[in-house]
């Protein structure tokens, strides 16, 4: 029998001792308190489709049941495994397939008795009684029994001989090195085990891990060599800070949360026995592990649970760590995301075949099968197929104007080009800074702003043309002394994706003096084929940032307010949270308000965006003359195993916000929880292959969670690649609009991101909110003037 | 078998560091004398041993054997390779690999090893087995070394509360004078000499109770025989293999040729990045491209010393980069993975884009 030890450790299924996140969100039973939705949460408009997912069955014997049983030892033993030992003498009692974490004990079988008392005897003779007391019966569905489901799943994985890493789990055997960028990726497998709507299913997709084939001590060679000495400690911290390492000598990941660079090696460390011992010693005596490098600093890795809820910190050796992950740099990196997206973008045939593979690798492995077998549990190894639903098109207005375009292609580029905006903010002011070398392209540049505005109905002045040194200093000097009250639009031609420079315009032009900018690099504008389109994306662009308005579908919900919130989490600077929050503010919702919330240690966040609901709701009732009467909120940015605090703590305080306007206000509320990160995919079953399901389709049966209105969403369309779906979760709602309104809407509202003319993965709000989060949270640090708060500045 | 870790709660109060992790220390220290390469530990149990001699460079090949296959599976998985032993290949080879066996037979999977660790194991043999364990391991196994621990049975008196064995399975526990005799008996059967040592020393005033695990080093008088003898031995295995693991190694062309293309590229963009900010500083004055060196301003030295010949140094051409090989091939980390420059240029051909004549690395660096 294979014990489980390790894994249960892990989730803790008692409640004692540190306690894991739940990162499924179990036992969150949302559902219950909305009454139009107990019978039916599906929708029903649009043209079906068929779809198979990557969820398999969970099957288990008829009659199965999961055995619960309290183990005591009298006299009282505390070391686990100890205990454990002497449980298992007596495997002839038990039997050979069990589950036990030190206290807790489960069987696939009942005991004979209800009480069972069995004696052991330690090594040194001492007698020790043990009461094994059955406590529970679990039927298949019952929460615990989730809970055992995924242990024993992640024990036939590791049996199976997948590396663990993180949360998933790798093949290592045949990895994919990509040597220019000195990379590897491992393919691997997430997968959870959960309650769906009529089945237990194993949701199971590829993943892939990006590993680096060099030691912490490699990159902070090559980054000493790029910047120099004097910017090297800065650039470390930057570029290793919050990333994820494995050590040389076991199979942990931990998190770089500091780099001491007051230690060495031949520093000291208090051992859990008391004693002092130096890095050097340490590694050499109980890894064999020579460090060669005696000079590098420390990292230093906080750790977030430990026994009794101390935290600790554990320090690490740059030498022996091993990166993983990419890094912001790299993800800007254009040739090596494309270089990596040849091997992670795999098509739906592709994608399915592997995720086969896994099921294939269980269904062969004569120990696994051994094990399940043992425990009473299968799979079906056929994917689960399914039909959805693929809603109809929006169709585009734009000034009076009406455009249909291809709805394979989600995009509206095409159709709307060279037609009037809704609303054109005339350019009458504005200031045009290069540096000498650029002088060129900024000239190419106002002849083709003047040559695409005209037909927009932009009507653009010729701007104060200003040419700086390129150094921060002179760009900032330039916007002191020239931007005025009246100045529209600042648009500045950048040389370098020097990242400092654009930050300090940003926070000049964003707290000091608010006014909308426009930073472009010049390399960008230095392609003759391409430089129409890019002014007309620009043009559009600078038009939002005014406070323009460029096209709007159907909204047939009259007087309503959408909220758009996402998050941001600075793991560089002190650990901020931004919270970016955007509200509508007419009835066409072609205008938003826009505030974000910078939350410093110890501080909720909630607290922030309650004060911005109510501003919401002042600007609102400015703009309309009266309250809406129905809210609808898009918090993205909730992680697994936050859903608690979001349903129990976030809500309520939505509530309180919106009591506090007035006593006879009482606006019905609905909050949607958007998840980008999913583990579902779906495929549609298209002449005999596999395909991306259309933009449109919805999901709201089979794959969705019983306990909870929630449907998924394939709103966009992808190039390479499988299209990951969106997951919405309507965790409170008092708006009484049916399911299938609520899926039009949320997808309407995904067709109004002014920075992409086409459908994208998220209600606009929400990608708008996260532009501001990011803007604030990479470059301002600070709340932008209030100011700026209805116009788009921040695209 | 659980005999490490019960050890450790009725001891430790009496043994710092606690006895097993002495037993252990013990083989470790062997092995850093006689640096085996290959090493059997036979009653492996939770392979606790095995994880730790893992780590002794010195070792290519670690086998492990037990009767009780469950305690191996539980544990097995520790003993695979780690992600970064893919990411970073080890100069050496290892395979590990577990057998499910009884010591009493003979399995040709444990012929030629250098070493074989008996560690708390003779005392779990039936009289039988024990009987049959000389020949298998002295007279078949033949290693150069064979290391033997046992309970010390004069020092139970000095444990609290123990009644007559340190362990229920336990069918015995000698004294002294018993191990000795049984193992001088052995040596001298098998042509081994051997010398009685141990860990856990007893408290003052006490020594004549011994160690508390006594230990006996058997090494083997006559030389390692040749293949005649080898043929004649039984061939047929009786052993099950429950586990094995082959660690990624430089010895391994697959991963030799992956760790030399890393490394040559990794180098080389050091090296143009280099180049590069230099030009930015000086302009294209061709005067000031000679004078470019490598910096040689890291916190340590990393880079080591090197000395760049005129012919060496990399240069700019047109829309291109030239880093020479013979410049990477000058870096102390590319020289030892390579050993020499053919290796180096078969390793990097067609892998990496080179000039036309394949003397150096290039970087097109249009669009930067």
């Amino acid at each position: 029998g294979l014990q489980v030890s390790t894994g249960l450790q892990d989730m803790s299924l008692r409640d004692r001792g540190g306690r894991r996140r739940d990162f499924h969100d179990f036992g969150i039973n949302t559902r219950q308190a909305m009454v139009h939705v107990q019978e039916s949460k599906t929708g029903f408009s649009g043209k079906m489709i068929k779809l198979t997912t990557n969820h398999f069955r969970l099957t288990s014997r008829p009659q199965w049941a999961l055995y619960q049983y309290h183990v005591a030892y009298s006299p009282e033993m505390e070391a686990r495994r100890l205990r454990s030992a002497l449980l298992f003498q007596h495997e002839e009692h038990i039997g050979k397939t069990h589950a036990f974490d030190g206290s807790i004990l489960f069987l696939p079988k009942k005991l004979e008795n209800k009480v069972t008392e069995l004696l052991s005897r330690t090594r040194n003779g001492e007698d020790v009684k043990i009461t094994v007391t059955l406590t529970n019966e679990l039927p298949p569905t019952s929460p615990t029994c989730l809970q055992f489901y995924n242990i024993i799943f992640r024990r036939l994985l590791k049996m199976l001989n997948l590396q663990q890493i993180g949360r998933n789990y790798y093949n290592p055997s045949d990895p994919v090195s990509i040597p220019n960028h000195r990379l590897m990726v491992w393919l691997g497998f997430a997968s959870s085990i959960l309650q769906y709507e009529e089945n237990i299913m194993l949701c199971a997709d590829v993943s892939h891990k990006v590993l680096r084939g060099e030691t912490v001590l490699d990159t902070m060679h090559s980054l000493h060599s790029q910047v120099g000495e004097e910017r090297f400690r800065d650039a470390c911290a930057k570029e290793l800070i919050g990333l994820i390492v494995l050590t040389k000598y076991n199979n942990k990941t931990y998190r770089i949360d500091d780099i001491d660079w007051d230690n060495n090696p031949k520093g000291t460390f208090r051992k859990s026995d008391g004693s002092e011992m130096t890095f050097l010693e340490y590694y050499k005596k109980q890894y064999n592990i020579e460090i060669s490098d005696w000079m590098q600093p420390v990292l230093i890795s906080q750790m977030k649970r430990k026994r009794g809820n101390i935290e600790g910190s554990v320090a690490l050796i740059p030498e022996l760590c091993s990166l993983t992950g990419l890094t912001d740099k790299m993800r800007n990196d254009f040739s090596m995301m494309k270089d990596l997206a040849i091997h992670t973008r795999l098509p739906p045939e592709q994608r399915q075949r592997e995720i086969g593979r896994l099921l294939n690798y269980i269904q062969k492995d004569d120990n696994v099968q051994k094990e399940l077998r043992n425990w009473g549990l299968s799979f079906d190894y056929k994917s689960v197929s399914f039909t959805g639903r693929v809603v109809q098109g929006e169709k585009i207005f734009q000034s009076g104007n009406m455009f249909d375009y291809n709805p394979q292609f989600a995009d509206w580029t095409r159709e709307t080009r060279g037609v009037p905006l809704i609303r054109a903010v005339p350019v009458d002011s504005w200031l045009l800074i290069y540096t000498r070398r650029n002088y060129d392209v900024a000239n190419t540049l106002l002849q083709s702003l003047f040559k695409v505005t005209p037909s927009m109905g932009i009507r653009m002045n010729k701007p104060n043309m200003i040419e700086v040194d390129d150094r921060t200093e002179a760009y900032l000097r330039v916007l002191q002394q020239r931007v005025t009250p009246d100045t529209n639009i600042v648009f500045c031609i950048l040389s370098s994706s020097r990242k400092d420079k654009y930050d300090a315009i940003k926070k000049y032009l964003c707290i000091d003096c608010p006014v909308p900018s426009q930073c472009v690099l010049a390399r960008t504008l230095s392609k003759p084929q391409t430089i129409m389109t890019v002014a007309t994306k620009i043009a559009l662009q600078m038009n939002c940032k005014m406070g323009g308005e460029l096209w709007s579908v159907e909204i047939p919900l009259k007087q309503v307010m959408i909220v758009g919130i996402d998050c941001y989490h600075d793991t560089v600077s002190g650990r901020q949270s931004i919270a970016g929050f955007v509200a509508s503010l007419n009835a066409t919702l072609t205008r938003w308000f826009s505030r974000c919330v910078v939350q410093s240690r110890g501080q909720e966040l909630v607290d922030g965006i309650k004060a911005c609901l109510q501003t919401a709701l002042r600007n609102w009732s400015k703009w309309n003359k009266c309250l809406p009467s129905r809210i609808i909120v898009y918090r993205d940015g909730v992680g697994d195993g936050q859903l608690n605090t979001l349903v129990n703590y976030e809500v309520p305080q939505f509530l309180d916000c919106l009591k506090s306007i007035g006593t006879d206000y009482s606006p019905r509320l609905t909050v949607i929880v958007v998840k980008k990160r999913v583990g579902a995919r779906f495929f549609a079953e298209i002449g005999g292959g596999l395909r991306n399901p259309p933009p449109g389709t919805v999901v709201d049966t089979v794959v969705t969670r019983p306990e909870w209105y929630d449907f998924f969403i394939v709103s966009q369309t992808v190039k390479n690649g499988c299209v990951a779906p969106t997951h919405y979760n309507v965790v409170y709602d008092t708006s009484q609009l049916k399911p299938d309104h609520v899926q039009r809407l949320t997808y309407k509202l995904c067709h109004m991101y002014y920075n992409w003319s086409g459908i994208i993965r998220v209600p606009a709000p929400c990608q708008y909110a996260h532009k501001l989060a990011f803007l604030v949270g990479q470059s301002i640090h600070r709340e932008p003037n209030l100011m700026l708060s209805d116009r788009l500045y921040y695209l | 078998m659980d005999k490490n870790f019960q050890e450790e709660f009725t001891q430790i109060i009496k043994f710092k560091p606690p006895l097993y992790k002495q037993r252990h220390q013990f083989v470790k220290d062997l092995v850093e004398k006689y640096k085996p390469k290959k090493v059997a530990d036979l009653g492996c149990a939770d392979c606790s041993l095995l994880r730790m001699l893992k780590f002794c460079s010195c070792i290519e090949v670690l086998a492990g054997l037990d009767i009780c296959a469950n305690v191996m599976q539980e544990n097995m998985h520790t003993l695979s390779p780690l992600p970064v032993d893919y990411l970073q290949p080890s100069e050496r080879s290892l395979t590990v690999t577990l057998h499910h066996g009884s010591v009493a037979h003979k399995d040709p999977c444990m012929l030629g090893f250098d070493l074989v660790t008996c560690i708390e194991l003779i005392e779990h043999l039936e009289e039988p087995e024990l009987k049959k364990f000389p020949e298998v391991v002295f007279g078949f196994m033949a290693p150069s070394i064979v290391v033997i621990s046992t309970p010390n049975s004069e020092f139970n008196p000095l444990l609290p509360g123990l009644m007559l064995y340190r362990h229920p399975d336990h069918k015995f526990e000698w004294n002294q004078a018993q191990f000795q005799s049984w193992a001088l008996e052995t040596a001298r059967c098998y042509d081994y000499s051997v010398e009685f040592t141990g860990v856990g020393h007893p408290p003052e005033g006490m020594e004549k109770a011994g160690f508390c695990t006594q230990i006996g080093v058997f090494i083997r008088k006559y030389p390692r025989t040749g293949e005649s003898v080898q043929s004649e031995k039984p061939t047929e295995a009786v052993y099950k293999t429950v586990f094995k693991a082959v660690y990624p190694s430089l010895k391994d062309e697959k991963y030799l040729q992956n760790a030399v293309i890393s490394e040559v590229i990794f180098t080389a963009q050091i090296m143009k990045h280099r180049l590069m900010s230099k030009h930015q500083e000086y302009g294209d004055d061709p005067e000031r491209k000679s004078k470019f060196q490598p910096s040689m301003d890291c916190f340590s030295d990393y880079l080591g010393k090197l000395v760049v010949e005129k012919n060496m140094e990399p240069f700019v051409s047109g829309n291109e980069v030239h880093i020479p090989l013979t410049t990477i091939f000058s870096f102390p980390k590319v020289n030892r993975l390579c050993g020499t420059f053919e290796k180096l240029c078969k390793l990097v051909a067609g892998k990496i884009t080179l000039s036309s004549d394949g003397s150096a690395v290039i970087f097109n660096i249009e669009h930067e």
